[in-house]
């Protein structure tokens, strides 16, 4: 009997051993929080070998380039990868949240034109929800899209768009009915970057790095037929994608975490810091953590494996994202004045780890938008009030 | 069913949530048992023992129980924290059998495990390799704060004899042994010291020997027992949270809509959900990994239900600070856990041992 989980360990073990190697050997454990700008053009090279020996979009059907993996072996996927210290990956915004987006909305057309391009790690996909004024409130958005002939044309701005420099495609969300409201006639379109109608501003963010970005739509076109289900359809599919994001690569995501709680178990113990008892409890609770990190993600996927994701699943992000913000903070208390001080002008690490996490607790939902969720879908608690209080 | 469970393990849970409930709501409750003074409600034992047949939970079907393990004590645990149901499963069907199934002859086995599994049998465990003194075939020595030993027919001690650890147990009634029950703060569960004055070796019956090294990991595992008890305490505590602050209103609204009340409500559901997750992943772990586990489920679930308890009391206002409202059980009984077994600090340094080394 051959265990299929097993199987994939064997097998992607071993091509990561032996590929994560001679000119990609500089690439382990770097791309990761707070090092996204670590070693772009070798990244991307390392995306096409992993595409070339049919290693992204594992958990796509077969007919759309992918392996058809079950979340077992998905999982396993991810373990693997993290487990050789694989890098951060340049496509992971195609591969793990528009790739499963369009196979699920999208037309056979638009798998086949959108599909080969991520699997083969040459297109690169970057997510345009936020605008200045749709942060936690997303359905604010104000981005336009309205169709003039064969094109769409697309006026307004977002905000804080990572990757957005090395992408060739944004997903956008925006407005195609006029004086429409909230989640209503929003619409989910595909925007090639490289057009006079988008202008793309780094933001220089915490880490001195500039990951996201500012995206500025004058008159920006794309195809009339670049759009995901129809007009109103945008909110149903930007949450889906929303969905996506949860999952089997969270163990994989968990495995980088036990990393670092390696690197700080190491320094404590060279440079003196586990004398200190309050440092030991807090490593203690941090690696105590990592393990009930570990067993949550397996209780809930295995829901999900039955189609079931429960009540607990609300828990996870505000939970890793709050745990990891800690560990930054005993990263830098274990490493201790030595934190201050740059080599060369770059933050080590930890450092990087440190200032990046702060972000940890806004992206992918801020906690406090988390705390909301849990108490409304979790708990059955009342729904906040919307607007002026006292109107 | 969700995992890490079976269809066994769901009709327990569903049996004894049911029972307990009863006993909580319409029953002796926390409140009959306190004004007992007994910390002990011997009907509802013989009821969750005889009419429901729980006692055997993690007993091997060859002796009588249902071979369930740590998951199914798990299960049964978690229903009588939410009830606080006054009843010594914890020693009894949890370290005791433990050690006996480890370490017991067969003659042992056989005398003693189908004598739990069927409620005959009360069983009260605690250290005493360290407190009592063996001299000329004679035990002596006392050992403070032990819970259940006041209710219990048979205590089991460790007894280091020479270079070995021996398990013995000592039937209540023997001359030399003296069991003091305490006043406690947690009025549901008895702690009683206990002294043995030149205790006739010949009179105690010996289990079997273990290595002191086995022993501890023994002990630290039956921690995972009282982490599930402290699952489902909290879980008690925020569902009667969400039920009172739902209808309770201030400021012409209830007071769950106010954003601070669900921030605190969805804090409590996640440290309990992921407290929850250490229970789960320790009684499942696998025997090289269970040790560790199991110190971080009870020093994780043991701060968590107190944390949780007291959030409650906040969140109650006034009336959760009255004795007639139940959630000072509750709280209570989550500051004796964080004790009853030394304190989640010493859990988080002894991970610390393991991870760094001596801090010396
Ligand atoms: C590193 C990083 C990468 C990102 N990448 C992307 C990307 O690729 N694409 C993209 O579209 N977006 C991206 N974002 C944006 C991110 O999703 C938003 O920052 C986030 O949703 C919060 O929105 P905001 O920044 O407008 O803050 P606001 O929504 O203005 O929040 C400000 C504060 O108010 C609190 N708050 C807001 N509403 C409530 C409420 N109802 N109750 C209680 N408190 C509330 C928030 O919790 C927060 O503390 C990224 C953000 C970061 C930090």
């Amino acid at each position: 009997m051959s265990d299929p989980v097993q199987k994939v360990r064997d097998e992607f073990g071993t091509w990561m051993k032996e590929n994560l190697a001679g000119e990609f050997a500089c690439l382990k454990w770097r791309g990761t929080f707070g090092d996204d700008e670590a070693y772009p053009e070798l990244r991307q090279k390392w995306e096409q070998k992993l595409g070339a020996d049919g290693w992204v979009g594992v958990g796509w059907p077969k007919k759309y380039g992918g392996r058809g993996y079950s979340l077992p072996e998905m999982v396993a996927y991810n373990e693997e990868y993290a487990r050789y210290g694989g890098p951060g990956r340049s496509g992971h915004i195609g591969e793990t949240l528009f790739g499963p987006t369009v196979i699920a909305f999208g037309t056979e057309e638009q798998k086949k034109q959108f599909l080969p391009g991520i699997r083969a790690g040459t297109e690169y996909w970057c997510q345009g929800y936020s605008e200045p004024n749709a942060g936690s409130d997303l359905s604010n958005i104000k981005t336009k899209a309205r169709l003039v002939g064969d094109e769409w044309v697309v006026d307004g701005q977002k905000i804080w768009t990572s990757l957005a420099v090395d992408a060739d495609w944004v997903f956008v969300i925006a407005r195609a009915e006029e004086g429409s409201k909230g989640r209503n006639g929003l619409v989910f379109l595909l925007v090639p970057l490289d057009q006079p109608g988008v202008e793309i501003r780094p933001i220089t963010q915490i880490t001195g790095g500039s990951e996201f970005n500012e995206l500025f739509f004058t008159e920006a076109k794309t195809a009339k037929g670049n759009i995901l289900g129809g007009v109103g359809d945008g909110w149903k599919i930007a949450m889906a994608l929303l969905g996506f994001e949860r999952g089997a690569s969270t163990l994989g995501q968990q495995m980088i975490f036990a990393n670092e709680v390696n690197e700080i178990i190491k320094l404590a113990k060279i440079n003196g810091a586990y004398h200190d008892p309050h440092i030991r409890q807090r490593i203690a609770k941090a690696y105590a953590g990592l393990k009930i990190m570990r067993f949550s993600a397996l209780r809930m996927l295995s829901g999900a494996e039955k189609g079931e994701w429960g009540p607990e699943t609300y828990t996870s992000k505000i939970y890793w994202a709050t745990w990891h913000r800690d560990l930054g903070e005993l990263a830098m208390d274990v490493v201790g004045s030595e934190a201050e001080i740059m080599k060369d002008g770059e933050f080590g690490a930890l450092q990087k780890m440190f200032l990046f996490s702060r972000a940890d607790t806004i992206y992918a939902g801020t906690n406090q938008i988390q705390r909301n969720m849990i108490a409304e879908r979790a708990l059955g608690m009342p729904k906040e009030p919307r607007g002026d209080p006292n109107a | 069913m969700a995992y890490p469970f079976s269809e066994d393990h769901d009709m327990i849970r569903e049996a004894v949530r049911g029972w307990a409930q009863d006993w909580f709501d319409g029953g002796q409750g926390p409140e009959g048992v306190h004004k007992a003074g007994t910390g002990f409600d011997a009907k509802a034992w013989e009821s969750l023992t005889k009419e429901l047949g729980m006692a055997g939970v993690a007993i091997d079907e060859a002796y009588g129980g249902a071979g369930l393990g740590d998951l199914g004590r798990v299960v049964i645990m978690e229903e009588l924290g939410a009830s606080l149901a006054s009843v010594p499963f914890l020693s009894t069907c949890g370290i005791s059998v433990d050690l006996i199934t480890a370490c017991g002859s067969d003659a042992a086995k056989a005398d003693l495990l189908p004598k739990i599994a069927s409620g005959e049998l009360i069983v009260s465990y605690c250290d005493g390799h360290n407190a009592l003194k063996l001299e000329d075939g004679k035990i002596s020595g006392g050992v403070s704060h032990v819970v259940s030993a006041a209710n219990a027919d048979l205590i089991l001690l460790s007894l280091r004899d020479a270079d070995k650890i021996e398990i013995i147990a000592i039937p209540n009634k023997t001359n030399g042994l003296q069991i003091k029950a305490h006043q406690t703060m947690d009025p549901t569960r008895a702690v009683a010291d206990i002294r043995l004055d030149a205790v006739n070796k010949s009179d105690v019956t010996i289990i079997g020997t273990i290595s002191e090294a086995d022993l501890n990991e023994l002990v630290i595992q039956s921690f995972i027992a009282l982490a599930a008890e402290c699952i489902g305490g909290a879980q008690k505590c925020l569902d009667m949270t969400l039920e009172y602050t739902g209808q309770r209103v201030q400021f012409d609204r209830t007071i769950a809509s106010f954003q601070a009340i669900k921030h605190k409500c969805a804090d409590m559901y996640v440290a309990i959900e992921e407290a929850r997750s250490a229970v789960y992943y320790a009684a499942t772990a696998e025997p090289a990994e269970k040790t560790e586990a199991a110190l971080i489920a009870k020093a994780t679930a043991t701060e968590m239900f107190f944390k949780v308890a007291g959030d409650a009391i906040q969140l109650h206002g006034g009336i959760g600070f009255t004795w007639e409202y139940p959630l000072h059980f509750f709280f209570k009984r989550a500051r004796a856990n964080r004790t009853m077994f030394g304190t989640p600090t010493r859990d988080y340094e002894r991970l610390a041992v393991g991870l760094l080394g001596d801090a010396a």
